[in-house]
């Protein structure tokens, strides 16, 4: 009754309250959410635990900000838990051999090379609809996973298993810059800024959204939809490798099954950030409020001690009710 | 008919377009000929009535789980949380018997698909959501939820007469074949034979044209929904009944490799094409591909690499046959 009320009136405080509940649904969840648990529970907002929420965003926050460009070109990634687990394990392994910056290039260049192939199974297919795409990653997931699995033997690999210098990915997992911000946090900002200017400033940037708003007519249009689709897989494979990069340099450990959980977080976080999944809507910065959202979200309930299990069945329900706020918007 | 084969037809009909057209249509019934071949060769216990009638027996839990989603599948949705709502059903139908006879919380344990189902139906049908997103998320809360109840540990089921439902055998053949055989057939007529299976197929086919025809599109659709979810928990009961536990593992991959042998069979994420006896083709492809690789003594890993390399072929290849109908690329 009170969003009525508030529409009929139509000043200016109303309209941008209006535009804050309709658009900005997250930033509201996240101050509630704040707010009660900083209530609750005052061990919420020192410093201990806020660095905390800082290098618990990182891995998660690289593949969601890699699936926004999926989701914005109407497609979407179930993969991004196979490309992980192989990264991970082939990249921990070559710390050894070949030195630690050739290893995390090869770990980028597998990401990538793990996006092109999905996407060429895409593109040589012709599959245009969510649905094919799910299965079709689902698929590649699969053989990553099993590639990971036969690299690695199976095997948990740790980081003080090889004798080579490994400061890189130790300043990568658990470095500090200034004060409490982590080395993985102005990673974050780096390629949050690179992203933003690329989806927003650049023709591919754009040209990704349109594709995902309506192919048909992005393509009588001019814009090479095929390109786009090539490239929202690449930046997303990408993007994942970054995320498990920085969750192992963390953990210090690579398993083989290190990715798995990942893809459906990812979506959620960025769904609920409000990137549509009709495609063509949404930024990498709603991406951002979505995750911040979750990590926050787990935190405070591991505060107050709700179980694991229970989280997961808080994240379907949010996932559930983010699509169906979504959709109503639409109608 | 398939768009494919008429099209394979008007164009010169040689041998090699046929050919292609019936491999196209067939997917399943190729992967299978082509196993049955290597197996002929392999010098294995394969064509063995034990070996096949166990083949049949383990894949029985997902050939079950396959009918209801082949119905939702067909009215163009899908279904992703029969994977949940195996688990949760498989767990309840233990849990429950601590308070109330077996029969009972079997029934009960069904009940909970079917309500499930029915908000499925609810949120993808009548408020028009995508249904593949709503039902992954309804079937990763449905595996909290499973956790939860378990605290992520198997339960032990106490009562002998329920594990025998999974595991006895009538002359020979085992219960849980019969049960499929039952379902099969129930699901065949519904799908052929009455005016709901024909609505469905009109639905997936074009759903604004099924709709100024005058058929109940929201009832007919949201029903298969329903379907589908009391289909998984009747499956989800039966699993534990065979295994003798409820564990919160089971559900991981099940709602995926379902899905995907509903395509393979040849039942298309187009809706409107495809039927129950394709899916039961489609999923034997993956019953028969696990049973020949442990015949083979293939290591798990590569056991793992090739079912992925089979699901990636087959969607391919089911996206790549519509290609041409569709109005770009």
């Amino acid at each position: 009754m009170a969003e009525i009320a508030l529409r009929m009136g139509k000043n200016p405080v109303a309209r941008a309250a209006e535009v804050l509940f309709r658009d900005y649904l997250v930033l509201v969840m996240i101050a509630v959410l704040v707010a009660i648990t900083a209530i609750v529970e005052p061990k919420f907002l020192t410093e201990r635990n806020l660095t905390n929420i800082i290098r618990q965003f990182g891995p998660l926050m690289m593949v969601s900000l890699g699936m926004t460009f999926v989701i914005l070109g109407n497609f979407i990634d179930l993969s991004v838990a196979g490309i992980m687990n192989l990264v991970a394990v082939v990249a921990i392994s070559l710390i050894g051999p070949w030195g630690q910056v050739p290893a995390l290039l090869m770990g980028l260049a597998i990401g990538a090379g793990c996006g092109a192939l999905n996407a060429a199974a895409i593109l040589t297919s012709g599959a245009l609809t969510q649905a094919e795409a799910l299965f079709l990653t689902f698929g590649m997931s699969t053989v990553f996973s099993a590639f990971a699995l036969l690299y690695s033997g199976g095997v948990t690999q740790h980081f003080w298993e090889t004798k080579a210098s490994k400061a890189m990915f130790e300043t990568i997992g658990s470095g500090t810059v200034v004060g409490p911000i982590s080395a993985s946090f102005v990673i974050f900002l780096v390629v949050l800024v690179i992203l933003w200017v690329f989806q927003t400033k650049t023709t591919e940037g754009r040209a990704i959204s349109l594709t995902g708003g309506n192919k048909t007519a992005a393509r009588l249009s001019g814009i090479r939809i095929k390109r786009s689709i090539f490239v929202i897989y690449v930046v997303c494979g990408l993007m994942t490798a970054l995320g498990a990069i920085i969750l192992f340099s963390r953990t210090t450990t690579a398993t083989p099954v290190l990715g798995a959980g990942f893809e459906t977080n990812a979506i959620l976080a960025v769904v609920v950030g409000g990137t549509t999944l009709r495609g063509g809507k949404g930024s990498v910065l709603r991406t951002v409020m979505g995750v911040l959202l979750l990590i926050l979200m787990s935190n405070c309930l591991d505060l107050i001690g709700v179980s694991t299990y229970l989280q997961v069945v808080t994240k379907g329900a949010i996932l559930i009710l983010a699509i169906w706020l979504d959709n109503r918007k639409q109608v | 008919m398939s768009g494919t084969s008429i099209e394979a037809r008007s164009s010169g009909s040689g041998v090699g377009s046929r050919l292609y057209s019936i491999i196209m249509r067939q997917k399943a019934l190729v992967a299978i000929g082509i196993m049955m071949v290597v197996m002929a060769f392999s010098g294995t216990q394969f064509y063995t009535a034990y070996n096949l009638l166990d083949m049949l027996n383990s894949t029985s839990i997902l050939l079950i789980l396959s009918f209801g989603v082949t119905l939702t599948i067909i009215a163009g949705g899908c279904d992703l949380s029969i994977g949940g709502i195996l688990v949760v059903s498989g767990i309840l139908s233990i849990k429950l018997q601590a308070f109330m006879p077996m029969e009972l919380a079997i029934a009960l344990a069904i009940l909970f698909g079917v309500l499930v189902g029915f908000v499925n139906g609810f949120l993808s049908v009548h408020q028009k959501t995508e249904p593949f997103i709503i039902t992954l998320g309804m079937g990763l809360l449905l595996t909290g939820v499973a956790q939860q109840l378990t605290d992520a540990h198997p339960v032990p089921a106490k009562n002998p007469a329920f594990m025998m439902i999974g595991n006895g055998d009538f002359h020979g053949v085992p219960n849980l074949v019969i049960i499929m055989v039952v379902c099969f057939a129930l699901a065949f007529w519904l799908m052929r034979y009455t005016q709901f299976g024909r609505n469905l197929y009109a639905i997936g086919g074009d759903y604004e044209v099924a709709r100024y025809s005058g058929i109940p599109v929201v009832r007919t659709k949201w029903l298969a929904f329903v379907i589908s979810g009391g289909g998984a928990a009747l499956a989800g009961f039966l699993l534990s009944s065979k295994l003798n536990t409820g564990s919160s593992i089971y559900g991981d991959l099940t709602a995926l490799v379902v899905n995907c042998g509903v395509v393979v069979g040849g039942t298309s994420f187009a809706g409107g094409i495809g039927g129950i006896p394709q899916s039961a083709l489609g999923l034997l492809v993956f019953g028969m591909l696990d049973n020949v690789m442990n015949m083979l003594t293939i290591e798990s890993y590569y056991q793992v690499l090739l079912k992925g390399v089979v699901i990636v072929a087959i969607i391919w290849l089911d996206c790549f046959a519509q290609k041409r109908k569709r109005e770009f690329v």
